[in-house]
């Protein structure tokens, strides 16, 4: 993958001006530009990776449905959704559905960032010719109301609890556990996805799902959270490689 | 000579001796080891006068060694009140005492102690309460005088960096002497994850200083087990250095280490926070020389220096005689021990000590410190004890330089108390102590009246196991509290005795003596609570550690109240002081910036908030700010103008009733109105107030765009839920704001730019009408187009999803290069939508504005049955209108501009106010809207506007628009 400047694209992150600060190395994924690197080196990023680091996927595909009939047509369209809210169930495209509510689900893409299954449902999605019409929720426009971040490393707990009220701790907190919470005194939804490599290694790994216009804001605030613990910003590759 | 008082190892066991520190104590290079507090370096280096005294300047020095008492506030440069005997000993540290004019050592202020007679308890009320005028002769003297400490703001004043964080457990053990110990191995033990907090630099409490046997061995052998159990158990969290200053509800803890807040959550709790050695009344208590047995433990044991050379040791109970033990293992000479009680004592400890020649004067006490140099005391006055409070003639004096005060105990029970614990008096220990405990918290040790240290020891484990049960996990038994607690014949009842010749002081902060308080009850202030607000006993920074037991005791003998039934006076968080550091923390202020930010800043924009959105004011530099407005303002008028309208709020309601929902939300009718159409909206709440405006948009059958006011629309979301919550028609309500970024491009040839970028759409008047609104592509980006009017002209706003915003806004300029676009902001919007008479809601309408006040009833549809408000509305049509919002001009050109809120006079009377008003650039002539009576609202009637200074000028309701009012341009 080919570095590029993310303004030679249409989608842009709303804090690519502070990760090209940073020395982002930025790919196109999903028409936009992702930072895949920080020119520190792979095993640097890596092993930030492992300790404490932030990455910002923003751009990566991410959609929500919501209204009556959501899981039902989710379901339907091949999904598997378990029955409990705040708990994110993964597909099998790697992809994280994560129930808000029994009627609200944020699907985000898996890392690769292929937007299959999140293309295929929004052209499966349609307004029905004509009443009455299906119950099937509504599409909701997660990819650009929520910035999405992911906070890695065995410091990552340590780190939120700076900033957020929830504890957040791997054994009070279980992969797959969904938290709709306030972080740095606004709305954000944490959910735990670690990364596992094959060799068993299991990594701590949160998303951070918030405000798209407070992005900056936010991610200032974990930088500065992080930075007692040397956590640095890394790109989608670091965190590919925690699956390796 | 330096660190004269040094002991050696092992001696100490806080201080590393391989690592020096030096620093300035008032001028004077004091040199100490790392571990060191200021005071016990101080006091190793034989300065024992540490600060003066708040009201008469006398001299202080150690009391406690624990941070309980006043007496060791110093200044720090950047930090005033530093408690010298807890705040470390570092390199370069500048130290200055408190509360001195002059020299520290011949403070000129000590000359109020000679007229301590002219300052008589309850000074402020006599003083003031009725001669009100004498608080100007006072108050220079009163500013002078009082005061804690000094920021100096113009000094090199560094900002520290405080943050917050938040910590979790099972149990929260707070104190980690014995009983803490105990307590938190037995919550581990059990699986609970436990935090424990002692605020010393090492955990073990008295088991660190304090001498439990005669050959004092059983302490450190304890200690070092208990402490390797606590810090090799991996589910004890151990805070040391950390102070927990309240307990509120549900088990929050503020916790306070270093420049951290921790919030801690527990599920259970155990206070295990121990006693406070309290001090007994005598003449010269306070002066340096005299202070707590425990004190003078604390520097031998814990920093490995001699508290004097010579010691008289004023004795209630057993613990004297360990101390006088480690004096003398420490090489004080122990001229003598007065023992109060009548029997003494018949410990093995008075054994050891007796063994050891020290002269032992049962049924004494200590009637005086006297003193030589003006800084220390050199001598004590044994008496014989006649009675309570009273000593029998033939006084012996006896040089010494340290009198040891060890009569008695209080149990440290803030933290119980903020918890809501009730606290009883045990007349067989003669001590204050839980009785009552909340739900969920366990007392442990000495602050729960267990003294002895197997009964420590007992009580802390079982409170662990109580925690850990609480906290959810099995136990199993949990053994009973323990029967001997070793509490009696801790605490003398009555460490009390006054002196003709006064300075027997009940309070060490506030500098009150016997009589003050026996005044105080005099004047009628015959209750602990009243008593303390009259004579401020109790109120100084150690918040009546030392003297609240002793004002019990006063309060109930001289006014025969039982003491069984009185309590201390009420304890309140925080138990220590808190900085405002530590309560602002890293400040979190949230901030929202749309997809164009960076460009408006790169454009030269000046930022306005707009709630915590930031929006471009205008651009251009402040002082050119009226000029670019009006800039702003002909662009847009005569060519082209983009503005970012991103922060407007917008909501996608779906769903098969969407139409009916608005039809119910909104004063209008929506149940007609076409696909592809735009039409305004109104939004009243249950009293008819206008709360909200915009436009809802039809895309389809189902489907409006609503757009809300930047501040409102989060209200407007939440209206929508909790209504629907109670119609539960078939629509789904989505707050999309963040998701679109859109702007307006706006001008006479806005639709010649927009056509370059937009070629799927067509864009003609016919095919793309005022009030219409598309899906359309936007420079490849998928955009929801509306034509609007806001600024009165022809104008599309384009909403695109947030992400694409800034290559959205980058394509417009570019497109718009050869027309002249240019950026607009927020102020010359205002000025373009007031020239057409378009209100704000919030800004034209306030918290009573009605739909008839604000002349909107063009907006109410007639045939509707129901909408949000619309029954006040209907009721308030046949009201007669106190008020009525009109466009105004003024009557004479050359007046100035009236401002916001600038009042609408009839004659005397106000009736109403301005709420906007601007010259405009596009007229030449100042227009406004304002609230005028109800009864002047017709075009052409005149009214009077209050404007700055006081000056009135006249206003003419005028018909608005004011600009192209035949709406022709906006239609185009």
């Amino acid at each position: 993958m080919s570095t590029i400047a993310p303004v030679s694209l249409k989608r842009r992150s709303f804090i690519y001006r502070l990760l090209a600060a940073e020395g982002a190395q930025f790919g196109e994924i999903n028409g936009g530009a992702v930072p895949l690197h920080f020119g520190a080196g792979r095993e640097v990023e890596l092993a930030a990776a492992r300790r404490l680091a932030l990455a910002d996927l923003s751009v990566l595909p991410h959609v929500g449905f919501k209204g009556k009939g959501t899981v039902e047509w989710l379901t339907a369209q091949g999904l598997t959704i378990g029955p409990d809210s705040n708990k994110a169930y993964r597909q099998a495209g790697g992809e994280l559905a994560a129930r808000l509510a029994p009627t609200e689900i944020f699907l985000i893409d898996s890392l690769a960032g292929t937007g299959a299954l999140i293309g295929r449902l929004g052209s499966a999605w349609k307004w029905a010719e004509s009443a009455p019409r299906p119950a099937q929720g509504y599409p909701t426009p997660r990819q650009d109301s929520h910035a999405w971040f992911m906070v890695a490393g065995e410091f990552a707990p340590e780190m939120f609890a700076k900033i957020c009220g929830v504890d957040l701790r791997r054994d009070r907190f279980a992969e797959g556990a969904i938290a709709q919470t306030s972080m740095a005194k606004m709305s954000a939804i944490v959910i735990r996805a670690d990364r596992q490599g094959r060799d068993g290694r299991v990594n701590a790994a949160y998303h951070v799902l918030a405000d798209i216009a407070s992005a900056e804001y936010l991610w200032s605030c974990l930088m500065d959270a992080a930075a007692e613990f040397d956590g640095r910003p890394v790109g989608l590759l670091a965190l590919q490689d925690l699956e390796q | 000579m330096s660190d004269i008082n040094r002991l050696p190892a092992p001696f100490g066991r806080l201080i590393d001796r391989s690592s020096r520190v030096t620093f300035d104590f008032e001028g004077r290079r004091i040199e100490g080891f790392k571990g060191d507090t200021i005071a016990s370096a101080l006091c190793a280096n034989d300065q024992w006068m540490i600060s003066r005294s708040f009201k008469y300047h006398r001299p202080r020095g150690v009391l406690t060694m624990a941070g309980q008492d006043a007496n060791t506030l110093v200044q720090l440069p950047q930090e005033p009140n530093c408690l010298a005997d807890k705040y470390p000993a570092e390199d370069g540290l500048k130290v200055k005492a408190q509360n001195y004019f002059g020299s520290f050592d011949s403070d000129m202020a000590r000359v109020v102690e000679l007229a301590h007679r002219f300052l008589p308890v309850g000074f402020y009320y006599k003083t003031f309460h009725e001669k009100k005028k004498s608080w100007k002769f006072w108050e220079p003297i009163v500013r002078a005088m009082t005061g804690l400490g000094a920021i100096d703001p113009k000094a090199d004043f560094h900002h520290s960096y405080y943050d917050k964080k938040y910590l979790f457990a099972d149990v929260a053990v707070i104190g980690g002497g014995p009983a803490g110990l105990a307590a938190a191995r037995a919550a581990a033990e059990s699986g609970a994850e436990v935090v424990l907090i002692d605020e010393n630099a090492a955990l073990g409490g008295s088991l660190g200083y304090a001498r439990f046997d005669a050959d004092g061995k059983r302490a450190p052998t304890l200690l070092n087990d208990l402490v390797a159990a606590a810090e090799g158990n991996a589910r004890i969290s151990v805070m040391t250095g950390a102070i927990c200053s309240g307990f509120f509800t549900d088990n929050w803890l503020p916790v306070i280490k270093g420049n951290r807040f921790y919030k801690l959550r527990a599920k259970s709790v155990v206070v295990a926070t121990g006693s406070i050695e309290q001090p007994a009344v005598f003449r010269n208590n306070d002066l340096p020389g005299v202070m707590m047995a425990s004190a003078a433990q604390r520097l031998i044991h814990l920093y490995g220096v001699r508290p004097g050379r010579r010691a008289v040791i004023l004795a209630a109970n057993d613990d004297a005689y360990g101390a006088a033990l480690d004096l003398l293992d420490a090489g004080v000479e122990v001229a003598a021990i007065a023992d109060l009680r009548a029997a003494g004592s018949l410990s093995p400890l008075a054994a050891r000590v007796k063994s050891r020649g020290v002269a032992v004067r049962v049924g004494h006490g200590v009637s005086e410190a006297t003193y030589a140099s003006k800084t220390h005391i050199s001598g004590a006055v044994l008496a014989p004890v006649a009675g309570e409070g009273r000593f029998a003639a033939g006084g012996m004096s006896v040089a010494c330089d340290l009198i040891l005060m060890s009569v008695g105990f209080s149990p440290a029970g803030q933290l119980l108390h903020h918890a809501g614990a009730k606290f009883g008096y045990c007349p067989q220990s003669h001590m204050f102590h839980p009785t009552e405990l909340p739900a969920g918290t366990h007392a442990a040790g000495s602050v729960n009246n267990a003294y002895d240290l197997d009964a420590v020891l007992t009580d802390g484990r079982r409170a662990g196991l109580l925690a850990a049960r609480d906290a959810g996990l099995g136990v199993g038994e949990v053994p009973p509290a323990p029967a001997e607690k070793g509490n009696v014949g801790r605490t003398h009842p009555w460490p009390i005795f006054p002196h003709p010749r006064g300075f027997d002081f009940v309070d060490f902060d506030e500098d009150l003596k016997y009589h003050d308080l026996i005044n105080g009850i005099a004047d009628g202030y015959d209750n602990v609570e009243l008593l303390k607000r009259y004579s401020t006993v109790g109120m100084g920074p150690s918040q009546g550690r030392h003297s609240a037991v002793t004002s019990v005791r006063i309060v109930s003998r001289e006014t025969g109240a039982d003491i069984g039934r009185m309590n201390v006076t009420t304890q309140r968080p925080p138990y220590t002081p808190e900085k405002f550091g530590h309560l602002a923390g890293r400040v979190f202020d949230p901030e929202r910036r749309t997809a164009m930010h960076h460009r408006h800043l790169e454009l030269g924009a000046q930022m306005m908030p707009a709630g915590i959105w930031w929006r471009p004011g205008y651009y251009g530099a402040r002082q050119e700010r009226d000029a670019a407005i009006v800039r702003e303002v002909k662009a847009v008028r005569e060519n082209v103008g983009l503005i970012d309208v991103s922060t407007l709020g917008g909501l996608d309601v779906r769903g098969p009733d969407a139409a009916e929902f608005l039809n119910r939300m909104y004063t209008f009718s929506y149940t007609k109105q076409p696909v592809g159409r735009s039409r305004y909206v109104l939004m009243t709440d249950n009293a008819g107030v206008v709360t909200d405006d915009g436009v809802a948009c039809r895309f389809n059958d189902e489907h409006f765009y609503v757009t809300a006011t930047t501040s409102g629309v989060d209200s407007v979301y939440r209206q929508m839920l909790f209504w629907n919550a109670q119609w539960r028609l078939d629509v789904d309500v989505a707050n999309v704001t963040a998701a679109y970024a859109g702007v307006n491009i706006a001008g006479p040839k806005s639709r010649q730019v927009l056509q370059k970028l937009c070629t799927d759409t067509d864009l003609s008047p016919a095919g793309f009408p005022y009030m219409g609104v598309r899906m359309a592509t936007v420079a490849g980006i998928p955009a929801r187009l509306m034509r609007v009017g806001f600024v009165g002209e022809l104008g599309y706003e384009i909403h695109v999803p947030a992400s694409y915003g800034e290559a959205l806004w980058d394509a417009l300029m570019e497109a718009g290069k050869a027309e002249g676009i240019r950026p607009f902001g927020v102020e010359a919007q205002r000025v373009l939508r007031l020239e057409k008479g378009h209100i704000i809601v919030s800004q034209d309408t306030d918290g009573l504005t009605n739909v008839w006040e604000a002349d909107m009833p063009w907006a109410l549809a007639k045939t509707k049955p129901f909408f949000v408000g619309g029954r006040s509305t209907e009721i308030m049509a046949k009201a007669k209108l106190a008020r009525k919002l009109v466009g105004f001009t003024l009557k004479s050109a050359g007046d100035p501009c009236p401002e916001e809120c600038h009042l609408v006079l009839k004659g005397e009377e106000i009736v109403g106010r301005v709420t906007s008003a601007v010259r405009s650039p596009s007229l030449g002539k100042v227009v406004g809207l304002a609230y005028v009576a109800g009864g002047d609202a017709e075009p052409g009637r005149e009214f009077d506007i209050k404007i700055g200074g006081g000056k009135r000028i006249t206003g003419v309701v005028t018909k608005y628009p004011f600009y192209d009012p035949d709406n022709k341009r906006q239609e185009m």
